[in-house]
């Protein structure tokens, strides 16, 4: 995001916050080591902010996938975003951006076909990365009504595809026979990873408030998709796979299958409505061109 | 020439021609292979090796056995559950063109040849603007749905065919979910229909939901409890026209003869039990051949003064109940003019 925000036309001046720097970024621009889990994290942010006179705080320290160390995580993940926000608003930072996910409306039955922001936050009660994220949003809807002087914005993207990035998600479809759950078929969508940054520079430099759901337009199947990409699926009757696949699944995770493969078995298809409206988000990719993005650049990489 | 056409016309290649065929995928592939260098397998943990090699190995055992060929058929047969019979867009709400094109040989078998349904009334179908259809629920599965979408679809001349709300517990069962979302049916809640009728779509409708579907034989054509009445406030809301249907034949297709309460406790689906289900096991699914009779009522418009009490419970309410009046008398005039069940 950084890297693209500095060969824009006219580059604001970026701080970047993080354990490392990243390779690519390295002296380009000014950076602080920050760890959002220490005791007085909030303390600490809260004068760097002011010190170096923010506007807008994107805050995206969230792990891309569950991590199997769940106490660590929810440290991270609800500790480290209120720590935050208590920060930003000490600092008097007008713009927080948090980075959120589809995921927190959870796999349910009985999910409408489109789930607009109004609906209900059911995490998936196994997921406990998807759990913290949607204790992590009520935080923030608490803290968004106390401050009114803070534009708070939660963006919810649905699975991100694309040629770079990499995720839990990602790699369960990278294998040339995708697991599938017997007799389910839902209909999927997806966000491609350049579309996900417009969206974050759209909420950064727009003014608006709230959550935005983030998707693709177009939706597909999940059988259809696989057949796209040219592979064939495993499909296996979900009590045997939550039974079987339950302790590998916890060690690598920490969550049973049913935290993932809920989500392959009941619909949780966004309405992006609001995105468009409000924020102006202008999908470039479908949600199988996001889809065959991703599955055209790993197979090329097979072969290099 | 003359060869591929005999080819053809025994309904494949000749094990020749497969042969070659595939030696010269072996040589490209080997070809390949040298250029680039083999195609690197993943080697992480698949606790799934075990299982594709089982699978694989099964298959080849059944090849010797020759069933294989039988299994090749087989598909044939089941042609439309295939993958290649899919398009590559879908609607929002899932619904396949190119599976319903393929389904229409059987959907027209079924409203011709096994129920012979009678359509009366097609008329008082509106010719635009938003509509909801309001229909007797009638048997476990929702052929009735099908029927009655199939009949505005040949009726109406625009050709348009409705959408159908699914109860909740059929709209997630695995295989029937998928099948349904591809003909057309869609999770019947607010929410949905509400998009549903806002994007142009008819929608037909079931407001007595698992009620309906489950109640003993010998309550047949006697309308349950309308809902709660949420889709007259939502007709109100969005203005759309109400048209009662009545579907008579439909509550023969499965007899329900046990009260379902006793498999939903233990099961937590209300299992219901027929004279050929579950005892016949998967060809009890096959529904019973009555002859049905589709009638179309009245169209029901609002005015403005009714459109403004939408959210007027009591309103809502009463005129939830007229609307199942209404329906009940269509049911009541039908069954009386039918001569049989299954005879025509």
């Amino acid at each position: 995001m950084a890297l693209r925000l500095l060969e824009g036309p006219s580059p604001p001046r970026i701080v970047g916050l993080d354990l490392s720097v990243p390779k690519a970024l390295e002296g380009r621009l000014r950076f602080h080591r920050v760890d959002l889990t220490g005791p007085t994290a909030d303390s600490v942010l809260a004068e760097l902010l002011e010190k170096e006179r923010c506007d807008a705080l994107l805050h995206a320290a969230f792990f891309t996938d569950p991590h199997p160390d769940r106490e660590y995580a929810h440290e991270l993940e609800v500790i480290g975003s209120l720590n935050v926000m208590n920060a930003s608003a000490a600092a008097g930072v007008s713009k927080l951006v948090v980075a959120s996910t589809a995921q927190v409306y959870g796999p349910h039955p009985d999910n409408p076909n489109f789930l607009s922001e109004r609906h209900a936050l059911r995490a998936h009660p196994d997921a406990h990365a998807i759990r913290d994220r949607a204790e992590m949003e009520q935080l923030l809807r608490t803290f968004a009504t106390r401050h009114p002087s803070i534009s708070v914005v939660s963006l919810r993207p649905c699975w991100v595809m694309g040629p770079s990035y990499t995720s839990s998600v990602t790699r369960h479809f990278e294998s040339a026979r995708v697991t599938t759950l017997l007799g389910y078929d839902p209909l999927m969508q997806f966000l491609h990873e350049e579309d996900l940054l417009d969206a974050v520079g759209l909420a950064l430099t727009r003014e608006v408030a709230g959550p935005f759901n983030l998707a693709g337009d177009g939706l597909l199947p999940l059988s259809t998709l696989i057949q796209l990409a040219g592979k064939r699926t495993r499909p296996l009757p979900h009590p045997l796979l939550y039974r079987l696949g339950y302790l590998a699944t916890v060690a690598r995770t920490g969550d049973p299958p049913a935290a993932f493969y809920d989500y392959l078995r009941f619909g949780w298809v966004v309405d992006t409505e609001r995105a468009k409206q409000e924020l102006g988000f202008r999908p470039g990719y479908t949600t199988r061109e996001a889809w065959m993005s991703c599955v055209v650049e790993r197979r090329l990489k097979s072969y290099r | 020439m003359s060869e591929i056409e005999a080819a053809s016309g025994n309904g494949g290649p000749t094990p020749e021609q497969l042969a070659e065929l595939r030696s010269s995928l072996a040589e490209l592939r080997g070809e390949l292979e040298a250029r680039f260098g083999p195609q690197r397998e993943r080697t992480g943990a698949s606790p799934f090796r075990v299982l594709d090699e089982l699978g694989n190995s099964l298959r080849s055992g059944l090849d010797k056995l020759g069933v294989s060929g039988l299994y090749s058929g087989l598909r044939r047969l089941v042609s439309a559950y295939r993958m290649d019979n899919r398009s590559l867009e879908v609607d929002e709400f899932g619904s396949d063109p190119l599976y319903l094109e393929k389904s229409r040989v059987l959907l027209d078998f079924l409203f011709d040849r096994w129920w012979r349904v009678k359509v009366s009334g097609a008329e008082h179908l509106p010719s635009g603007g938003r509509v909801l259809l309001v229909a007797n629920c009638s048997g476990i599965l929702p052929y009735d749905a099908l029927m009655i979408a199939h009949a505005v679809e040949r009726f109406h001349p625009s050709q348009l065919r409705p959408r159908f709300l699914a109860a909740d517990w059929i709209a997630t069962l695995p295989f029937a979910q998928p099948l349904l979302t591809r003909l057309g049916g869609v999770r019947a809640c607010p929410e949905n229909a509400e998009r549903l009728l806002r994007t142009g779509h008819w929608v037909v409708t079931f407001p007595e939901g698992q009620k309906g579907a489950v109640k003993p034989f010998r309550q047949r054509y006697q309308l349950q409890r309308f809902g709660r009445g949420g889709f007259v406030s939502l007709a109100l809301r969005l203005d759309a026209t109400v048209v009662p249907v009545a579907v008579v034949g439909a509550e023969e297709v499965h007899p329900v003869l046990l009260d379902p309460t006793l498999p939903r406790r233990l099961l937590g689906v209300p299992l219901p039990v027929t004279p050929t289900f579950p005892v016949a096991g998967p060809l009890g699914l096959i529904p019973l051949p009555s002859q049905w009779r589709i009638r179309f009522g009245e169209p029901i418009r609002w005015d403005a003064a009714a459109r403004e009490k939408a959210d007027d419970a009591l309103y809502v309410n009463r005129t939830r109940d007229q609307i199942r009046n209404t329906i009940q008398l269509l049911l009541d005039e039908e069954v009386h003019r039918r001569t049989g069940v299954f005879r025509s």
